[in-house]
């Protein structure tokens, strides 16, 4: 008895690696030795000069990268700025529009249907497709915005994308009104919200959008959770719109930018100064997820206070 | 039933003007574009003076998109295929089986939300160096396979979470060993999970741009979101034709969706997407 006990418990044991060995190992070799190497070689003297043998700057020098970064490199500020403004723009436009929108597509009826499926296909065509789409849209001689501007400014013939300031909200306009995923994901929790809820707060009184605002919103708040990471990520990591629109120009460049230029697309790479940014990255990435955890969390402890007291 | 306020018809109705506005003015705007013979002569929504086809035709003849979207097809597809598979048998193991390690594992793939891909940069396309793979099709299949472990991994263990354990239990009794289980009861109950998070892996991976203009060199080898980079170079002034070609990259995607909105729509709105 005790033996074939035993034997299960092998073929148990055999089962449970077997199942997890494939994602382990990409576990390892996607992300667990590329970012001991980042992390690692953010110490080191490592460019197109040493492209072989990384060199450890040594105790008394350790932050050498990350000085160059913080006090020469010229675009590590703005970059982390833009990046910044584009994760909390992911938060605090991003997200609520698309809440909105999925509110308005939860109601019933065929033109909704109709539009919601319309909504949805700019994000089945990628985001370098909407960057050119964009790119072409804000072009000065036949684009359509600049007609648009000149009706508010006359003689209006410079191209947006070029002037410091608009250059970062047309490059913002160019995706973040795109959410048919997210809008779906939203959607589909707030059609799973139970009907008896619905018609208990129609009974209360609440109807419409005062019921959304105090019944489904409260209700999906796991959700607008997880979509808001998603999107300030997004918004933190953001190149492609970058890289087709402007290139960096006119004080638009992001943090992922950054790092591929120095590691890959500049003649002269710099490896180590690359992967230093790339640790900024990572930690800041970390710190934007801990904080929109801590806000959702704060709010919902407020929302139960206040229900506690009624 | 009382029935909606008015305020609330109209808050509605702008939400989906919005909506209309937003996903519509640029695609029509661009189809339109690629119908005029100049579009610097008449510029912004003037309409095209006549409809003047030669843009579609040499972009046809001489483009080959067929080429670009079977690329985009195969790495989309094996790497969903790859991931899909490793995902969804170790998110069986982490959902169902008590073992040690199994909160390390959990924590390891919660960590993947944390890292962003582009900080991998130079590491990876160094690996994909050193594995031979660089400039081929594989070097994309091995990334995307790899990458985004985590949202797959939670979509499907939330489903896996929500099968009866007694499932389980029945087919043992029948003599299934733990892959058979698995194989013949877990997973087939589990598909409608599995579908949306390869849904949702397949989308990303067909409009992936970063990683596919990193490791792939050759023109031939490109997938669609690739080859748009060049297009600003082989089209220089001719605008006609850069319009013509950017209508043909993006139809084949949105005609795929208008056949399967239905299939879609409930694949992503229907997968557990809860933290």
């Amino acid at each position: 008895m005790k033996k074939k006990k035993n034997r299960l418990g092998i073929k148990r044991q055999l089962f449970i690696l077997a199942f997890l060995a494939p994602t382990i190992i990409a576990f390892c070799m996607f992300y667990l030795y590329p970012i001991i190497t980042v992390l690692a070689t953010s110490f080191c003297k490592w460019d197109y000069t040493n492209i072989q043998a990384p060199q450890f700057f040594g105790f008394a020098n350790l932050f050498e990268n990350y000085k160059y970064i913080f006090d020469t490199y010229p675009y590590f500020w703005e970059a982390l700025g833009n990046s910044l403004s584009w994760a909390l723009l992911g938060v605090v436009l991003q997200i609520p529009v698309a809440t909105l929108i999925a509110l308005a597509f939860s109601r019933k009826g065929r033109s909704v249907k109709i539009i919601r499926n319309i909504f949805i296909i700019p994000n089945m065509i990628s985001s370098a497709a909407l960057g050119m789409i964009f790119l072409q849209l804000y072009n000065p001689s036949y684009g359509i915005v600049n007609p648009v501007i000149r009706i508010f400014k006359e003689g209006f013939t410079d191209n947006i994308l070029l002037l410091k300031g608009p250059a970062f909200w047309a490059m913002t306009f160019s995706y973040i009104f795109f959410t048919g995923t997210t809008t779906l994901m939203i959607l589909g929790n707030i059609m799973a919200v139970p009907e008896e809820i619905k018609e208990a707060a129609k009974l209360d009184g609440a109807s419409g959008w005062k019921a959304d605002l105090y019944i489904t919103i409260p209700m999906i708040k796991d959700t607008l959770r997880t979509v808001s990471i998603l999107s300030a990520t997004s918004g933190f990591l953001l190149y492609n719109e970058v890289f087709f629109l402007t290139k960096g120009a006119a004080g638009t460049y992001s943090i992922s930018y950054v790092i591929r230029e120095l590691a890959i697309t500049s003649p002269r790479a710099q490896f180590g100064r690359a992967n230093s940014v790339a640790s900024i990255q990572i930690l800041v990435g970390m710190a934007i997820i801990f904080a929109i955890n801590l806000g959702y969390g704060a709010v919902g402890r407020r929302r139960l206070k206040k229900g506690g007291s009624l | 039933m009382k029935r909606e306020s008015k305020g609330t018809k109209i808050i509605s109705w702008i939400c989906l003007g919005w909506a209309l506005l937003v996903a519509l003015v640029p695609l029509v705007w661009l189809v339109m574009s690629s119908f005029k013979e100049d579009p610097l002569a008449r510029p912004g929504f003037q309409l095209p003076e006549s409809i003047y086809l030669k843009g579609y035709i040499s972009t046809f003849k001489d483009l080959h998109v067929m080429r670009y979207f079977g690329n985009s097809l195969l790495v989309s597809f094996a790497s969903v295929f790859i991931s899909i598979v490793m995902i969804s048998m170790s998110a069986y193991v982490v959902a169902r089986l008590k073992f040690k390690g199994k909160s390390l594992v959990n924590m390891m793939l919660y960590s993947t939300m944390f890292i962003p891909a582009t900080a991998l940069t130079y590491p990876v396309y160094n690996l994909v160096k050193g594995l031979h793979l660089y400039n081929t099709r594989g070097a994309l299949i091995f990334v995307y396979a790899c990458s985004g472990l985590a949202v797959s991994f939670f979509v499907i263990k939330n489903y896996y979470l929500n099968i009866p354990p007694e499932m389980e239990d029945a087919a043992r009794i029948d003599g299934c060993g733990y892959v058979s289980t698995w194989l013949r009861v877990i997973f087939p109950m589990a598909r409608p999970g599995i579908l949306t998070a390869g849904v949702l892996a397949f989308l990303n991976n067909w409009n992936e741009y970063y990683w596919a203009s990193l490791v792939l060199i050759d023109k031939e080898k490109m997938t669609v979101p690739a080859l748009l980079s060049t297009f600003t170079t082989t089209f220089r002034t001719n605008y006609n034709g850069l319009f013509s070609a950017m209508v043909v990259i993006i139809l084949p995607p949105i005609i795929l969706y208008i056949i399967f909105s239905k299939f879609l729509v409930q694949a992503l709105s229907g997968g557990a997407v809860k933290g």
